[in-house]
């Protein structure tokens, strides 16, 4: 299920690298500016990424790991730990 | 009145630019050579105008705002914005071709379809990194066709391959005589920010060359509708090659070169396609049943 807000602010921080400066140096302050649910902001401060997977487009999540500064064999390595439990179906709809 | 000159499609992975110059040398050759390959084949072409088609990789397009397909039909367009494609790709301002950009847009809109427009799109990788690596001239009048390729739910295959149709109905209408040249991006198999990430499912990626070798155009949708869902997400760029295959007739599909490329985590896929005799036939009716 897409949470908009969610994708809103990956979108906002790929187009705007003063807001990706502000959110590196105080993720709660940016996170604050959105409408973003408890559980989704615990997720973002703990860079759970199996938990975001499932709510945002695979693009927009690999840029915003960037963006956090995750090395992408990171990246990789925690999205490769979810394959157990992924539903291919789902994880196929966000192209 | 004008005619199709060229129609060729490239793999895209931003990987090939940012890390151009760091990657194994004998990889890079080999991604060099195919893509010099699409070059020389192309500027051999000598067209006026080429059609970029292409996804946006969330630079033009988000969730509020997100259409299946737009036509840019302004004079200029934006070079791309992310900065590892400004340092080999140093472009800010790319040509368009406005008058071919409305004519398309025109004949769409009476032919029943409705794509957005834009006066002036921004070229992400996705266009501009076969732009570059092709050794395309930087003022090359472009018409860029963005195709939704990466939020769920896409244009069909069937469409693209309908799109496809109407792109060569609409160049072999236009009353300038011009040479159009049509360049599909993106694909082969790719898997970017699921749980199969890096996975180049060669599988699919030969079947995908054999049906577009085959040229039967139920077939190749067939397989694509049934196959895609299937196979890493970064597959459904297979759309830009399809619109180029549409463009084509359906026919004529040669492939320069396909390798897994993990250094890059795309299948690496090049083709041009042999012009048949105008022949746009119904849009609505495929080349071969």
């Amino acid at each position: 299920m897409t949470d908009y807000w969610l994708s809103k602010l990956f979108f906002d921080l790929q187009h705007d690298p003063q807001l990706a400066g502000a959110y590196r140096a105080d993720m709660p302050s940016v996170l604050d500016r959105y409408q973003i649910k408890p559980d989704v902001r615990r997720a973002l401060l703990d860079d759970d990424v199996a938990a975001l997977s499932p709510l945002v487009n695979a693009y927009l999540l690999r840029f915003y790991f960037q963006i956090r500064g995750m090395p992408e064999a990171d990246f990789i390595a925690r999205l490769h730990a979810m394959k157990s439990g992924a539903a291919p179906a789902e994880t196929a709809r966000h192209g | 009145m004008a005619e199709l000159v060229g129609i060729f499609a490239a793999s895209h992975g931003p990987i090939i630019g940012r890390n151009w110059e760091t990657m194994p040398r004998a990889h890079r050759d080999k991604l060099a050579a195919a893509f010099d390959e699409i070059g020389r084949r192309l500027k051999a072409a000598q067209p006026d105008v080429l059609v970029v088609v292409s996804p946006d990789h969330w630079v033009n397009f988000f969730i509020n705002n997100l259409p299946a397909v737009c036509i840019g039909i302004g004079d200029e367009h934006d070079g791309p914005p992310e900065p590892f494609m400004q340092k080999v790709y140093p472009h800010p301002v790319l040509k368009g071709h406005a008058a071919f950009g409305m004519h398309l847009l025109q004949t769409a809109l009476d032919n029943d379809f409705e794509p957005a427009l834009s006066h002036r799109l921004r070229l992400d990788h996705g266009a501009c990194i076969p732009l570059w690596r092709a050794g395309v001239p930087p003022d090359l009048p472009l018409v860029p066709i963005l195709v939704n390729d990466l939020e769920a739910p896409m244009p069909s295959i069937r469409r693209c391959l309908a799109w496809g149709r109407l792109l060569r109905r609409a160049v072999e209408s236009y009353p300038e005589p011009l040479r159009f040249a049509v360049l599909g991006t993106g694909g082969l198999s790719h898997s970017i920010g699921e749980a199969t990430m890096g996975w180049i499912d060669e599988k699919f990626d030969h079947a995908c060359i054999e049906h577009f070798q085959n040229g039967e155009e139920q077939a190749l949708d067939d397989f694509l509708t049934r196959a895609l869902p299937q196979t890493g997400n970064g597959a459904h760029e297979i759309r830009d090659w399809v619109v180029a295959h549409g463009a084509a007739g359906g026919t004529g599909f040669e492939l320069i070169d396909y390798f897994p490329s993990p250094e890059t985590l795309v299948g690496a896929g090049f083709a041009s396609w042999k012009l048949p005799a105008s022949n746009a036939g119904s849009l609505n009716q495929r080349s071969r049943q």
